[in-house]
């Protein structure tokens, strides 16, 4: 069964199902809820309300796989022990297509086939995930998926598409897991009609022509060129230097590995997410920092995905989800950023 | 509010024509809807009086200013100069942002001579957080607000309302004791921020408000337990992305104790009692010097509500040491100075 369709009200049913159907490891289901931040995706149970009600989450869904504070090991005296690594399944419900995009992104950090390195707390995960994007009905204004590849309807890094039908979803497989799992699932489903397909379609079109587009074309290349332009102190100067536009980015995935210990010899390495934003971030131990200003930091964060990962796996590192910009305390609209260097 | 925007305008216009300035900050408009943003003018842009343009003055300009000026007085890491010329800037302040630059100019963060202020009499700015509530998180499309003070938004959803702008405004705003940037009036004594030099401009400011101390009563009225708990709950949607920090005028420290590494004081992560200790001291380092302009919590992505914590630190210090940041230079904040009678029963009783 590539489509299906289900009511939303039986979603809770097949929460349970995927439960069920785990042959004993444990099935940790995220989805977004209305919490006290704002949209959160939080893990979930059956009877959990889920919202659909909303353009995306406040936190991307890169937390589930790469979490803010993680603990690789504990040490106590001389002794060292290993901290297990999560072997629960893991399914994430609606997220957006530009968030499932950022998994694929992300999964090239991690790991690939060619890289000697394999991070294996990420890994883990994601091999033991099931990724149910939501389609977007409504993209926000500060939505710019489609300049940068993705589309309100992208299957990439999904492993199946919802789309949002009224009370119920059309649900697609875009991957083998996804086959798998919508036969798991198969007796919540009925075959989708004419009518659903035709629904979804016309949505999509309409959420496109919602988008704002940038003419991001050779952007690499102009970049690459102006890194000394003047251009770069007029468009970072507002920036406060604070880290809320990497923390709440789909695609940032710096970290800084640091011992924590309470004076009586015992602790844990952790890894905990880190900012190009942060003066600390470059400082080298001998005093010397490369990155001494915000607009070096700034721009080190733009040229890292519209340029550096361009050249190592040849993909722009943003989804154009637009958090940064709704969230920015003072507006510093990398639209404005991209702009100024693609008109060049 | 458009001759407010025009005088603005017209002032910065004769400060870079009368070589006066090298910089002017002000707002523009932001690209989201309910939200200016802070706007840099510099003398070397080719002509900046076709730039002036640029500047707005609306309900929506709520950013601190005033804590862009440390850095730009800060020494240039990458310069090899001796000595370098510190830049002259003019700057638009509402009461808030003044209040800020005062306090910055006795910590000796600012030097007097090199700024010239714009004051604006302040009706209090919108909260675009508000808005949204109001509109069960509908994105704003279009808004306009009438000089009646009512704020009309439709939503992308084609949604109508009316806003008032007493249901919309900033708590920050509503409880503003300092609307109006005061110059020293006859009779005062000592010494204003707000000079013979600098501007006010004319225009109408909504009435001061209490300061919120009423709602801190409240939250002091709780019991011990209660009130850690809120604090706990609170914290527990910190993310560390230190935005609270960079935000706030008075957080200007070159290397902040959270970031301190040899030794360390705390943990880098979002572990609660690393993120409560956090907080807790930066608000305390903001006793006697925050100015109660909320820039923490607008700028928290998460929405933390720092604000009923920073405010009950203002409250102590108005009632332990009789001190709240104004508009005069005179008084050094109880946090520089010492004196014998300073009461200290918050150690010896607390």
């Amino acid at each position: 069964m590539q489509q299906g369709v289900i009511k939303k009200r039986d979603l809770g049913k097949l929460i349970a199902a995927v439960t069920a159907a785990s042959s004993g490891r444990r099935v940790r289901v995220y989805a977004p809820v209305e919490g006290e931040t704002g949209v959160e995706l939080r893990e979930v149970t059956a009877n959990t309300e889920i919202t659909f009600d909303y353009a995306n989450s406040k936190l991307s869904g890169k937390g589930v796989f790469f979490p803010q504070r993680e603990v690789l090991c504990t040490f106590h005296n001389d002794s060292l022990e290993e901290v297990p690594l999560i072997e629960d399944s893991l399914v994430v419900f609606g997220i957006r297509p530009c968030d499932a995009l950022s998994f694929k992104l992300l999964d090239k950090i991690f790991f690939n086939s060619t890289s000697r390195f394999k991070d294996p707390y990420y890994l883990k995960r994601r091999e033991n995930s099931l990724i149910i994007a939501l389609a977007c009905r409504e993209p926000a204004a500060t939505c710019f998926c489609t300049s940068v590849g993705g589309s309100p309807a992208g299957k990439e890094g999904a492993d199946i598409l919802a789309h949002e039908l009224g009370d119920k979803l059309l649900l697609e497989a875009c991957s083998e897991k996804g086959s798998g799992f919508m036969k798991v699932i198969s007796e919540l489903l009925r075959e989708p009609e004419e009518s659903d397909l035709t629904e979804s379609s016309e949505q999509n079109v309409k959420a496109g022509e919602r988008l704002s587009s940038l003419a991001l074309s050779g952007i690499k290349e102009k970049l690459d060129k102006s890194f000394e332009e003047p251009d770069w102190d007029a468009v970072t100067v507002t920036c406060l230097g604070c880290g809320a536009c990497t923390y709440l980015c789909p695609t940032c995935h710096c970290f800084d590995i640091t011992d924590e210990e309470n004076g009586r010899r015992e602790g844990c390495r952790l890894r905990s997410w880190d900012s190009c934003q942060y003066p600390l971030f470059t400082l080298h131990a001998s005093g010397h920092n490369p990155r001494v200003n915000k607009k070096q930091r700034m721009r080190q964060r733009i040229m890292h995905k519209y340029s550096y990962t361009v050249e190592n796996s040849g993909d722009i590192f943003c989804v154009g989800c637009g958090r940064c910009i709704t969230y920015c305390p003072v507006n510093l609209d990398i639209r404005d950023i991209l702009n100024t260097f693609a008109r060049k | 509010m458009e001759s407010i925007e025009k005088k603005i305008r017209e002032i910065a216009k004769d400060l870079f024509a009368g070589g006066k300035i090298d910089l002017f900050i002000g707002y523009e408009r932001g690209t989201v809807p309910l939200m200016s943003r802070p706007s840099f003018i510099h003398l070397k842009e080719v002509k900046p009086e076709d730039s002036l343009d640029r500047l707005v003055w609306n309900s929506f300009c709520a950013n601190n200013l005033a804590v862009f000026l440390p850095k730009l007085f800060e020494r240039d890491p990458l310069s090899r100069k001796k000595e370098e010329a510190k830049p002259r800037i003019g700057i638009v302040v509402k009461g808030c942002d003044l209040r800020s630059i005062a306090a910055l100019m006795k910590e000796k963060q600012v030097p007097r001579d090199n700024v010239v202020l714009v004051g604006v009499p302040c009706r209090g700015m919108i909260d675009r957080r508000k808005v949204e509530d109001m509109l069960s998180g509908e994105e704003v499309a279009d808004y306009r607000e009438s000089a009646a003070g009512v704020l009309s938004v439709t939503t992308r959803k084609g949604r109508k309302e009316s806003l008032k702008r007493e249901d919309i405004l900033q708590e920050a705003c509503l409880e503003c004791r300092y609307p109006v940037p005061e110059k020293k009036s006859a009779g005062q004594d000592g010494k204003y921020v707000l000079e013979a030099n600098d501007y006010l401009v004319e225009g109408v400011a909504r009435k001061p408000g209490n300061g919120g101390y009423g709602r801190i009563s409240e939250f002091e009225s709780r019991s011990p337990e209660e009130r850690w708990e809120y604090f706990k709950k609170e914290i527990a949607k910190c993310i560390r992305c230190n935005a609270c920090r960079q935000a706030c005028p008075t957080c200007y420290c070159k290397e902040c104790f959270a970031e301190q590494t040899d030794l360390r004081w705390i943990g880098v992560s979002t572990e609660l009692t690393d993120a409560m200790i956090f907080h807790l001291i930066r608000i305390f380092h903001q006793a006697g010097r925050c100015v109660e302009c909320d820039a923490c919590y607008r700028a928290c992505p998460m929405g933390v509500d720092l604000r009923t914590f920073t405010r009950k630190m203002v409250k102590d210090v108005d009632e332990l040491f009789g001190y709240l940041p104004d508009f005069s230079l005179e008084e050094i904040p109880p946090i520089s100075t010492f004196k014998e009678d300073d009461r200290e029963t918050f150690i010896t009783e607390p």
